[in-house]
């Protein structure tokens, strides 16, 4: 078995990357990329409170926005914060908040007024441990099921990213609000401590105004307001101040967005909402592989999670593992595509009552060969994954091991 | 329809679903009258609105752009859009359950910003729309279906805290005060800041029914006429008084928020212009 593994990286950052090489390279945190990413997006309002570890892209906006014509907000809550930050896009402006998990909680409200609403925004949810404070200033991967079920009352799809470096962060949350655009949606960049804390090499383009990926705003002029019964994206979003006498509610609406109590708008509202995503998924597919061609086991990760884990699986294949990886960026729509191959899994995460694992135990073809390490706090050791792979590919099982979670 | 519904609002979503009596549509066209003296069309003006009574009644019957927050969040969306389109007057019609119960931190803040908004806070002093339960703006000891041996709890006056919030023009009315109503609007309107009008408007079928006796619309406008004046029409005076008439009025008196910020960028570009471009940006 070749030691060497064959990586494979979908997304179109792949391509940006080529194409715009002329800039500076930093040393610098992934809060600076993020918000980097944001400004070269076209983001122009950012919204929020103070929470850790998401404060510094809060600091970051307050100074770079201005210099580019925005508008720093700093809210009276998270939960008045996106919304200001849906208010601004309705007006026209791109728009990002950010925030950690107690915070995020808070914005659920502001979550399914702009989905249902289809506002463009991004929200960047850098997880901590918990529940509730938990510790602050340690990951965790709490929130991979609050951030696809972001609101209540169902009858929606959500659009959730993940980086795993501060390189990735920068392209991504331009991606991000490409996709926001394009779909008209919230869309979440779901990080963590140690992506948004930690520093690394980054490049950033020296001329924001050339990068012709951003997709720009768009506004719609003309009826249908909400394209009802229809899974089309490249919609361009609804405008408030421009004329159109748009109307935007918490209700299920016509396509004018008159509020209105009968099954037939329920299912047509539903029928966009989730199928303008899931008839679109192509759009949407980012991931990472290494070494899953002849794999016998598959580590699973995403975020922070992916690093340790990746080093783990290069780690088991000089031990003569047969391991590859699969390392999600597109964590929602769940790309169930990718667990095709009837081989073991494990799913290596930030949390121990496991979470995406469930997700792999329904995409893969055999649960019971998907096996869980969970971890809370910190990252996992390449020891213990490099232990975890070879217990699974040799016993068909994780062995015992301190503060690791296998139980699902 | 009258003239000024055919001017302002939207044929096909008057008139509204409320009850019979209701306060809001007649509110709202005294609301049309100020703005049609001073001279705003429906492109002038974004109508924003809640959930409850009032969020309910007004969305969607103004004619232009308008919104419907989710409860109590009309005033954090205005604070994004009004950054995004800072021209347009903004009319945030909302209940006493928005302003004063679920909301009342936005309320507070975007009054101490100074926030170019107008407030209008209509107040049927419950929640009339789940069935009649009291409000932080039900007077205290009245029976509500949520306080039948009356309400313990006191009672707020939220022109009282916007005021010590910083807004800069605050009024009190009632659905009986029809020239003062439409007089302080147009005041309203002409401040540059944040404005705040409070209205009562009486509920026949759940405030009259349970705390007053009576699903009589003149007997329920009678009890709030009494209670601006202080006294019964059998000359008795009232268990309390309403001030109404303007409250605070230091309108245009210090800049308006997004002002503010606009301001800000053009300190921070000129100084920018001033010294070497920070690199890559």
């Amino acid at each position: 078995m070749p030691v060497e593994a064959a990586a494979t990286l979908v997304a179109p950052w792949v391509e940006w990357a080529r194409r715009w090489t002329e800039g500076r390279r930093l040393l610098e945190a992934g809060t600076f990329a993020l918000t980097e990413g944001a400004i070269a997006a076209g983001c122009r309002v950012f919204a929020g409170y103070p929470i850790t570890p998401a404060t510094d892209i809060a600091e970051y906006m307050s100074r770079r926005l201005p210099q580019v014509g925005g508008y720093y907000l700093q809210a009276e809550d998270e939960l008045a914060g996106m919304h200001m930050c849906a208010g601004a896009s309705l007006g026209g402006l791109k728009a990002m908040t950010a925030t950690s998990g107690p915070g995020y909680t808070l914005m659920h409200d502001a979550y399914g007024w702009a989905i249902a609403n289809e506002i463009p925004l991004v929200v960047v949810n850098a997880m901590r441990v918990g529940p509730i404070s938990g510790i602050t200033g340690a990951p965790g991967q709490g929130e991979f099921y609050v951030a696809r079920y972001a609101s209540h009352g169902g009858n929606f799809e959500t659009i959730v990213l993940s980086p795993s470096s501060v390189q990735e962060a920068f392209w991504l949350t331009i991606d991000a609000f490409n996709l926001s655009e394009r779909f008209r949606t919230p869309v979440t960049i779901l990080t963590d401590q140690v992506v948004s804390d930690m520093w690394e090499d980054l490049f950033v383009p020296a001329d924001y105004a050339a990068l012709d990926c951003v997709v720009p705003r768009r506004f719609n002029l003309t009826m249908p307001f909400y394209p009802v019964g229809s899974d089309a994206i490249d919609v361009p979003p609804n405008v408030i101040g421009l004329g159109t006498g748009v109307c935007v509610s918490a209700y299920t609406h016509t396509e004018e967005g008159y509020d209105i109590e009968e099954m037939e708008a329920q299912w047509a509202q539903t029928y966009r909402l989730i199928n303008k995503i899931r008839h679109h998924r192509a759009e949407l597919t980012r991931y990472e592989t290494l070494g899953v061609e002849d794999a016998e086991v598959i580590a699973v990760a995403y975020g922070a999670a992916a690093r340790t884990v990746k080093t783990g699986v290069l780690e088991a294949r000089r031990r003569g593992v047969r391991a590859g990886m699969i390392r999600l960026i597109t964590l929602w729509p769940f790309l169930d595509e990718l667990f095709e191959r009837d081989v073991a899994y494990l799913v290596c995460e930030l949390n121990y009552d496991g979470q995406l694992v469930r997700e792999v135990m329904r995409a893969a073809p055999d649960r019971r060969r998907v096996h869980f390490m969970g971890k809370s706090a910190e990252l996992h050791t390449v020891a213990e994954v490099v232990a975890g792979l070879e217990g699974v590919a040799r016993r068909g099982r994780v062995p015992e091991l301190p503060w690791i979670w296998t139980a699902t | 329809m009258n003239r000024l519904a055919k001017k302002y609002l939207r044929p096909s979503q008057i008139p509204t679903k409320a009850c019979h009596g209701c306060g809001i549509g007649m509110i709202e066209n005294w609301l049309l009258q100020a703005l049609d003296e001073l001279g705003l069309g429906p492109e002038d003006v974004i109508f924003g609105t809640g959930i409850g009574c009032v969020g309910r009644q007004t969305f969607a019957t103004w004619g232009g752009d308008n919104f419907g927050a989710t409860h109590g969040r009309a005033l954090a969306v205005a604070t994004g859009l009004k950054l995004a389109q800072p021209d347009k007057k903004y009319l945030i019609v909302v209940g006493d359950g928005d302003a004063a119960s679920i909301g009342t931190s936005h309320l507070i803040h975007a009054a101490r910003r100074n926030l170019g908004v107008v407030v209008i806070c209509e107040d049927n002093m419950g929640y009339e729309s789940t069935g009649g339960q009291f409000s932080p703006t039900t007077p205290a000891g009245y029976v509500t279906n949520s306080s039948p041996y009356g309400m313990v709890e006191p009672s707020f006056d939220p022109c009282d805290v916007v005021i010590a919030a910083g807004a800069t023009f605050v009024a009190e009315t009632t659905a009986t005060q029809w020239h003062l109503t439409v007089k302080v609007v147009k005041k309203a309107l002409q401040n540059d800041g944040f404005s705040f009008i409070h209205v009562r408007f009486p509920c026949n079928e759940n405030f009259g029914a349970y705390a007053l006796g009576t699903r009589d619309t003149l007997k329920n406008l009678e009890w709030i006429y009494e209670h601006t004046q202080g006294r019964r029409a059998d000359g008795s005076p009232t268990d309390f008084t309403w001030r109404t008439g303007i409250r605070h009025d230091a309108s245009n008196s210090r800049p308006e928020f997004t002002r503010l910020l606009r301001e800000l960028n053009a300190r921070v570009q000129a100084r920018a212009a001033g010294a070497p471009a920070p690199a890559g940006a």
